[in-house]
């Protein structure tokens, strides 16, 4: 017998004979199309005297049949608060002007200074479609787009599995290609220049807003001339490449170990952070924009194995990175999940996290030394630790229905790479701790 | 020699039957990696919140998926 | 192995075993309450029986025989009987004509002995033109076959009663699986509680063979075709007892035997007569299907 058709036997069989007996399979066959698969939620994330963020993420699974699965996705997020711009912080009162040049703001002796600027809103999209290609061959695509007041991104991806061994062992391969675009409030400002200042000192404290917004008149127009000879947006393109291999070592253990190459060009600075220029007593002489080169190449190594308890699952991952900014990154994470009861479950989350600092990181920089070709004050880019504690608690309803709700404690320690201190700033806190707590609440449907 | 062939053979059919001698499981074992919680990619929604907040607070991106960030946060 | 029916405690399960449909039959319930596990083996005993007794082929007293023996005349059938026709059908068609129950009447000229005697080319010829489930006229409540022709539950029955003993284990007692094996073609009820999966032996599939396989299974169903003692030997050439339908001709070089784990124990059944009917296309049929399996060749040459 030759079979002229390639049709799956084994799945129409699976359904004709669960006809025949008459019974609910534990594996009917998926040939059929579902229904719409919601899961949505919404997340709180607040840090103490700094940023807080709502999210809300909506996502949308259908099976069309056969494995062939969309998936979409909407996400907002709306972030008010201030975050610290890399200025040090000293014993008298400073004044910054604000990105846009419209006004500006004090900021207290003996406080970090943060820009409270922040108000944005962003709304993201994504689609992704899953099929299956031939025996042991599945494949997907996806696009996503993102945008907020002064950002924009766009992105494509595509990946190829593949499963030997019984489907015991996979392969997978994927890249995406990401265009980002920024537009910067007032403006691209040239890396390492000073940030320019007022040449009235009529700056505000708390509710500048309404003021300077009707102030151009009062500015000089040098001032006005660096605003507007600046360039108004910048873009960046990030190629990524992921190899991964999934290995199920037995009834309940399962192992995946990734491999991911990230590429970025283009403008990768924070146009909004600065760094203080210090005299040798640790008095600030000048602010100046940050500069960061415009290639990054991160390689990242992903581990991660789930096992199957009697009454639970633990999950562990670990993740290094490393790029060629000289960070270099471990991430230790784990999740273990206890049933409790019929339908609920309890899960502990823990989650650690180290990085080293980019060569280029500085708190700040010494007025009586050139100025570096990149420099950059960012916590982000320093040396840090940081942990997550969590707990979530789950529960599914007797109509299918599921709902979980997770509180987190987020608290990240950056610390000093080896940077010597001149006086003045010995008595700063140059290296700010920050406690966030995360609520979220899930439900799907 | 023929002997030997069909010996070699039966052997290697019966290790798999048994199901002990290779790495990984027999379908009708899949019954606990089958379940939702099991799956790698288990509370989807909640890890990709997870990345946009470590996206937009650390270095390191991406790992489990592709690194990209798709917003202006970092 | 006793044809009436036994029930002994064994290490944290209890079995029953008896002698049926040609097969030696165990049922394992994995549970030490002697009174559940034997109201529950006692059951499924009977359905065993039940099954055997309507779709034997060797009977004279059950729907067969009168469908069989009706000479064109329309035969009142129950809804069972539908379904597994229904299910003939869908088999039929989906291995495009290659699997058909009308096609044992061929098994008349052919003995499989391991001889080298071939049927006569001509008895075949006659014998072709009583065969093809497209001749077959049934719906819901009845059928009318030619005269002449023969219908023959010999390859869907046995899995059938196995997996229709398993469900009805299930409905019985929800909590506690159940592993019925009726002569290798096996199903489980659910998954055992305190034991990741059931050990049962079943005849090695080499009839040179005389230990037995251990096999594991959690849940689904396994069932095994093959012809290891039933084959023709001619020129060099072997000829399986597996009859191509449309020519009235062995397949040949089919494996010796196909083990296939699926679903339920019918549905791994089915897979492995079609990959029988493959030839030697055997081993290629499963991979494309993506089921677990395991051909044995024999190389008796």
């Amino acid at each position: 017998m030759q079979l002229t058709k390639k049709t799956n036997i084994a799945a129409q069989l699976a359904t004709a004979t669960c006809v025949l007996l008459g019974s609910a399979q534990t594996h009917a066959a998926p040939t059929t199309s579902g229904e719409w698969q919601f899961d949505t939620a919404i997340l709180y994330y607040g840090e103490t005297d700094r940023v807080s963020l709502v999210e809300g993420v909506v996502s949308a699974t259908k099976d069309f049949g056969d494995d062939h699965i969309f998936n979409g996705k909407i996400t907002y997020d709306g972030l008010t608060g201030a975050s610290a711009t890399g200025a040090v912080a000293q014993d008298a009162v400073q004044t910054f002007s604000r990105p846009s040049g419209k006004g500006g703001y004090q900021v207290a002796a003996n406080t970090t200074p943060l820009d409270d600027t922040f108000r944005d809103s962003r709304v993201q999209l994504n689609a992704n479609w899953a099929q299956p290609f031939s025996s042991g061959i599945a494949g997907g695509v996806g696009v996503h787009i993102s945008k907020e007041y002064d950002y924009f991104s766009a992105g494509l991806n595509g990946n190829l599995s593949f499963d030997f061994n019984q489907k015991n062992t996979t392969l997978s391969v994927g890249s995406s290609f990401q265009y980002d675009q920024i537009d910067p409030v007032g403006g691209k400002p040239i890396g390492l220049s000073s940030m320019p200042m007022r040449p009235y000192s009529d700056y505000d404290d708390d509710d500048e807003q309404s003021e300077s917004e009707n102030s151009d008149e009062f500015y000089d127009s040098a001032f006005t001339t660096q605003y507007q000879s600046r360039e108004k947006s910048a873009d960046k393109n990030t190629l990524d490449v992921l190899v991964g291999l999934t290995q199920v070592l037995n009834r309940r253990t399962i192992m995946q170990v990734n491999y991911g190459l990230s590429v970025a060009d283009g403008y990768l600075n924070d146009p909004y952070k600065l760094l203080s220029v210090v005299d040798t007593t640790g008095v600030t002489q000048d602010i100046v924009f940050e500069e960061r080169p415009d290639t990054r190449t991160k390689h990242n190594i992903f581990w991660q194995t789930k096992y199957a308890m009697n009454n639970g699952v633990v999950d562990v991952s670990y993740r290094y990175m490393q790029d060629d900014w000289d960070i270099k990154s471990h991430t230790v994470e784990s999740r273990l999940r206890f049933n409790v009861g019929e339908s609920g479950y309890l899960q502990p989350h823990f989650r650690y996290y180290r990085q080293g600092a980019a060569e280029f990181y500085r708190p700040f920089l010494l007025a009586n030394e050139a100025l570096p070709e990149y420099a950059s004050a960012d916590y982000r880019l320093g040396e840090m630790t940081a942990y997550t504690l969590g707990i979530k608690y789950g529960q599914k309803r007797a109509n299918g229905d599921a709902w979980a709700v997770r509180l987190e404690y987020y608290q990240q320690n950056p610390q000093n790479a080896g940077f010597a201190e001149p006086e003045a700033l010995q008595q700063q806190d140059l290296y700010p701790s920050i406690k966030a707590m995360v609520l979220q609440f899930n439900y799907s449907f | 020699m023929k002997n030997k062939m069909k010996l070699a053979l039966i052997t290697i059919v019966v290790s798999q039957v048994v199901g002990c001698a290779s790495l990984g499981v027999q379908p009708w074992e899949r019954d606990l990696l089958a379940k939702e919680e099991m799956a790698l990619n288990a509370e989807g929604v909640d890890l990709s919140l997870d990345d946009h907040i470590y996206f937009s607070k650390e270095a390191t991106s991406g790992g489990r998926g592709f690194a990209g960030g798709g917003c202006g946060c970092n | 192995m006793p044809v009436e029916l036994t029930i002994e405690q064994k290490n944290g399960h209890i079995a029953g075993r008896f002698f049926a449909m040609a097969s030696d039959c165990e049922i394992l319930v994995d549970s030490t309450d002697k009174r559940i596990a034997g109201q529950i083996i006692e059951s499924l005993y009977t359905e065993c029986l039940r099954i055997e007794k309507k779709y034997s082929r060797y009977r004279t007293d059950n729907i067969v025989y009168q469908i069989n023996h009706a000479q064109s005349a329309r035969v009142d059938i129950d809804t069972e009987t539908y379904q597994l026709l229904n299910l003939a059908k869908t088999c039929y068609e989906l291995s495009e004509g290659y699997f058909d129950i009308t096609s044992g009447i061929l098994g008349k000229v052919w003995s499989f002995d391991g001889s080298d005697c071939l049927a006569d080319k001509k008895d075949v010829e006659e014998l072709l033109s009583l065969v093809g489930f497209s001749k077959l006229n049934f719906d819901q409540t009845s059928i009318t076959i030619p005269a002449g022709m023969a219908l023959d539950f010999g390859g869907i029955a046995k899995e059938y009663a196995v997996d229709r003993c398993a469900n009805k284990a299930l409905a019985l007692a929800p909590e506690i699986s159940v592993l019925v094996n009726y002569g290798g073609d096996i199903a489980v009820s659910r998954p055992r509680l305190h034991s990741a999966y059931w050990q049962v032996g079943v005849a090695h599939p080499d009839p040179q063979k005389d230990t037995d396989v251990l096999v594991q299974i959690a849940q689904g169903g396994l069932a095994t075709s093959g012809d290891a003692n039933r084959f023709l030997l001619k020129d060099g050439v072997r000829y399986s007892h597996v009859l191509d339908p449309k020519t009235g001709q062995p397949i040949i070089d089919a494996p010796a035997s196909v083990t296939v784990a699926g679903d339920n124990c019918t549905q791994a059944g089915l897979l492995s007569t079609m990959a029988l009917l493959q030839g030697k296309n055997a081993e290629r049929f499963l991979v494309e299907q993506t089921v677990k399996h395991w051909c044995i060749r024999l190389s008796h040459l």
